[in-house]
């Protein structure tokens, strides 16, 4: 594994601590008791079935939900005394979200430095993203792809300790995710710390330091996807298809190439 | 500040580059606007004739009835009053002619002097009531004072005429002003309603509240850009009224300020019913059918297009209590007759009293998703 970056932020404890955190709707127990610490300058994942807790815990993380009870610190603060603050620190991609239309990027991300009380050089960050030569373009007209990127582009528009990505390839090209796996890394490298929910476990395992498994509103393992694997392999589990040198994934890019393909 | 200012500049950006936006909140309004007026409804209804009647005696009751046709055809639109009453109206516009009947009309061997005072902008109007008045004139005699036939008619009574200068504008200025009232409840509406819960279902107040700002930060742009669009809307509307339809509106900056006053006030008032429906609704099918059983009765009922004077008593006094009724009256008042704001505190009160009401259930029934 990669020895994770210097991160930003203050101090160098852990960049979040969550501890016994609970959230429940109506009869559901969305987040029951979960505790976990993120790694300043890593890439921490949170994996599980739909329905684990995932979106609910990293929500009240980013101030967008209250818990009912337990402690979420991001970077020192906490996020239910003062959801303002945690927001002016982080930065977030949602699963569902949008962004205004007739407004183009470069306008989108000025706007939206300004809510972060930051003045941005709109190109520089879209140059991040790989989205330059739709700067003049409204939102609506972008392809999945380069909505996503959008999206975490204006994550950065605030250069934040901690970016939350919430699935942020689902629906992608395998082209697109790949894409997306290295704007992730690069991120990573500029030292901000990143948090991303995901269902594919090739991508855990690509991008993640550590990652935790959540079932039903609880973590059930957090460790390094290797150490994890390693754990499994003790007790005796083998998987009945034998190991191979390529994937079909890295058939289709083989055929198809590494280029994005995008409108 | 800068939060503030950024998100209203967004806003309007956005509400200029929006096609549709402009097309239903200023193209359409002036469109049905033009229509309407070059329709000119003045010609489908009778003049209308104010009676003075100074003789109060069988003869002269006869005339005024038989100048409204008397159970016939309708000739006039007849109404009776003082004579100071009768000529402010006809200033006014209200009608179009006031004809002034002397004391002791119709008394044999007295010629009597029938007087009418003609609105200046109308020679329609003036060319249908002289000839209804001289034959109707023609007739009592005959009947009432049992002239003898071979008297002429013409030995026995004069009219005397004069012109007044009238400021009526007549269906187009009721018109335009309307309209203006209309644009601005439809734009506060629907503008809202459309824009914020597309915001809401496409999750775009969902991203806007992971920002560390306020909701008011949002709303605050929203209703900027909202009560701009109203001032504009007015503006427009009647600019057009004035160049296409030849209305006279505004004699100075003074009224076009107070035509303002009512743009924001109304618009306010608008956009605060549209932030209770789009706070309220969880997506456009929800939201879209109660903002259109909320404007439509008002587009029929709050005189837009035709007098509220038209409709059964219980509807007028309905009528009266409507947001739309409030705006569409107090423009007119200014528009049209020069009034000043002060003059027109019910309409201002009204309308203050309705948008406190709709920003105070806004307040508590807003919700982000």
């Amino acid at each position: 594994m990669i020895s994770p970056a210097t991160g930003k932020g203050n101090g160098t404890g852990p960049v979040i601590v969550v501890n016994d955190l609970k959230k429940r709707y109506g009869d559901l127990q969305a987040v029951d008791g979960v505790s976990f610490e993120v790694k300043r300058g890593e890439v921490f994942g949170m994996l599980g079935p739909n329905g684990a807790g995932k979106t609910t815990t990293v929500e009240i993380l980013e101030g967008l939900r209250k818990a009912d009870s337990g402690m979420a610190h991001v970077d020192g603060i906490d996020v239910s005394r003062d959801p303002a603050a945690v927001k002016q620190i982080t930065g977030v991609q949602l699963q569902t979200s949008a962004f205004f239309d007739h407004l183009k990027l470069t306008e989108l991300i000025e706007l939206y430095g300004k809510l972060y009380r930051r003045d941005v050089d709109a190109m520089k960050v879209l140059e991040t993203v790989e989205l330059t030569e739709k700067a003049r373009s409204y939102y609506k007209p972008l392809s999945g792809g380069q909505k996503q990127r959008l999206s975490i582009a204006v994550g950065l528009v605030n250069d934040p300790v901690v970016l939350f990505l919430d699935e942020p390839t689902t629906g992608l090209d395998p082209q697109s995710r790949r894409h997306m796996w290295d704007l992730i890394k690069k991120i990573r490298s500029g030292g901000t710390t990143v948090v991303l929910t995901t269902h594919y476990m090739e991508e855990a395992e690509e991008l993640c330091d550590r990652v935790a498994v959540m079932d039903r509103g609880r973590i059930v393992a957090i460790d390094s996807p290797d150490n994890l694997v390693d754990a499994l392999l003790k007790t005796g589990f083998r998987n009945e298809r034998k190991p191979r040198q390529a994937t079909l994934e890295d058939v289709f890019i083989n055929l198809t190439g590494h280029s994005l393909r995008e409108g | 500040m800068r939060i503030y200012l950024a998100l209203i500049t967004a806003s309007l950006k956005m509400y200029f580059r929006d096609r549709t936006a402009l097309f239903w909140s200023l193209f359409f309004p002036v469109l049905i606007m033009v229509i309407f007026g070059l329709m000119n409804f003045d010609r489908f209804s009778p003049p209308e004739a104010g009676v003075v009647d100074g003789a109060d005696n069988q003869a002269s009751q006869a005339l005024t009835a038989a100048l409204g046709g008397a159970g016939g055809q309708k000739l006039l639109d007849v109404e009776t009053g003082s004579r100071q009453e009768m000529l402010d109206k006809l200033t006014k516009g209200d009608i179009d002619a006031v004809i002034e009947i002397p004391a002791g009309f119709g008394t044999p061997g007295q010629i009597s002097t029938v007087s009418v005072a003609y609105d200046s902008r109308k020679p329609q109007e003036r060319g249908i009531v002289s000839s209804v008045l001289e034959g109707t004139l023609e007739g009592v005699f005959q009947q009432v004072a049992q002239v003898p036939e071979q008297y002429r008619v013409e030995s026995r009574f004069q009219v005397t005429q004069a012109e007044v200068e009238g400021k009526g504008q007549g269906y187009k200025g009721f018109l335009v002003p309307g309209i203006a009232a209309m644009a601005i409840m439809q734009g506060g509406l629907f503008g809202v309603v459309f824009t914020l819960v597309a915001y809401k279902t496409r999750g775009i107040l969902r991203r806007l509240r992971a920002a560390p700002i306020a909701p008011s930060h949002v709303l605050t742009g929203q209703i900027v850009t909202r009560l701009a669009v109203s001032m504009l809307q007015t503006y427009v509307l009647l600019t057009v009224g004035i160049i296409v339809l030849g209305v006279t509106i505004g004699e100075n900056i003074g009224s076009w300020l107070s035509l303002s006053a009512f743009a924001v006030l109304g618009g306010a008032l608008f956009i605060s019913i549209g932030l209770v429906i789009s706070g309220w609704a969880k997506n456009e099918d929800t939201a879209a059918p109660v903002a259109n059983v909320i404007s439509l009765p008002m587009m029929f009922l709050s005189g837009v297009f035709f007098p509220t004077s038209v409709m059964p008593d219980w509807v007028q006094t309905v009528s009266q209590f409507l947001p739309l009724t409030y705006l569409a009256d107090g423009l007119r008042a200014v528009a049209l007759d020069g009034a000043s704001l002060t003059s027109q505190w019910a309409p201002l009160v009204g309308l203050g009293a309705w948008t406190v009401a709709m920003f105070a259930l806004a307040a508590r029934l807003f919700r982000w998703e």
